[in-house]
């Protein structure tokens, strides 16, 4: 299954066009894309910190998914660097 | 909760307009209102600063803006309206980056929401800075972890006041 990820923050540094898709195998849940996208960004964007996406959040424009959730089908998800607003 | 406000601003397109939200949180009944402007400051931790680019992941923010409301309503027991709005695009020097204001019967509930969603906005919404500095350089702040309430992150950043350590860590 291809997952579309948008990027924010320091992570949109990871590509250009602002989101990365990656594969996973079906019923996957969060932890293991938070896997694979830590793979992809070591082999694709050396430049990002790996250990960023260890303590970035994924969600839907609804909630955040943790790690135990299944990844949704169809549903472009987000990643989410630590956030400093205000 | 319609005596909630939530919105988030392209700067390009408008500035946040404080006389606005003190407008929104005035009602009859409210003899108190509390308001946070938090504003782009011209240093941070020793570098001067030229400007901020705020990234939103916008539908989440303002999700979490009302969810934030709506934990403040339940908190205070009071009546209360409450108003938060937010930044998004590059900000310069002395531009608002957040305005907060409530208003209630008395001073002390209004402090005390204006204090809790000003708080919630800077450790909850999906909001991230790059700071912009006089050599050139530029840099995200480093933040709260959305996924790990005990991170170890700290934050500096260039807005507002560098507060209490609410949750281990400054702002």
């Amino acid at each position: 299954m291809n997952v579309r990820i948008a990027l924010y923050g320091a992570l949109r540094e990871a590509d250009p066009r602002g989101y990365l898709e990656v594969d996973v195998p079906p019923d996957s849940t969060i932890a293991t894309l938070r896997e694979l996208l830590t793979e992809h960004l070591r082999d694709h964007a050396p430049a990002i910190n790996a250990g960023l996406v260890r303590v970035s959040a994924f969600a839907s424009a609804d909630e955040i998914l943790h790690n135990h959730r299944k990844v949704p089908e169809n549903l472009e998800l987000a990643v989410l660097p630590p956030v400093s607003g205000g | 909760m319609d005596d909630l406000h939530v919105a988030v601003v392209e700067r390009q397109l408008a500035a946040l307009n404080v006389a606005e939200a003190l407008d929104f949180v005035s009602d009859p009944r409210f003899g108190g209102i509390a308001v946070f402007v938090g504003k782009v400051r011209e240093f941070n931790l020793g570098r001067q600063v030229t400007g901020i680019s705020y990234d939103l992941f916008e539908p989440l923010a303002l999700r979490t803006f009302r969810a934030i409301g709506e934990r403040a309503q339940h908190e205070l027991g009071a009546p209360l309206k409450l108003y938060i709005a937010h930044a998004k695009g590059h900000l310069s020097l002395g531009d608002v980056a957040v305005v907060v204001a409530a208003g209630t019967p008395h001073r002390a509930e209004a402090f005390q929401a204006c204090r809790l969603a000003i708080e919630a906005v800077k450790h909850e919404a999906p909001i991230w800075k790059q700071e912009h500095y006089i050599d050139g350089d530029s840099a995200w702040s480093e933040g709260c972890s959305l996924c790990q309430p005990e991170s170890d992150a700290t934050a500096h950043d260039a807005t507002g006041e560098d507060g209490n350590a609410v949750h281990g860590h400054h702002h």
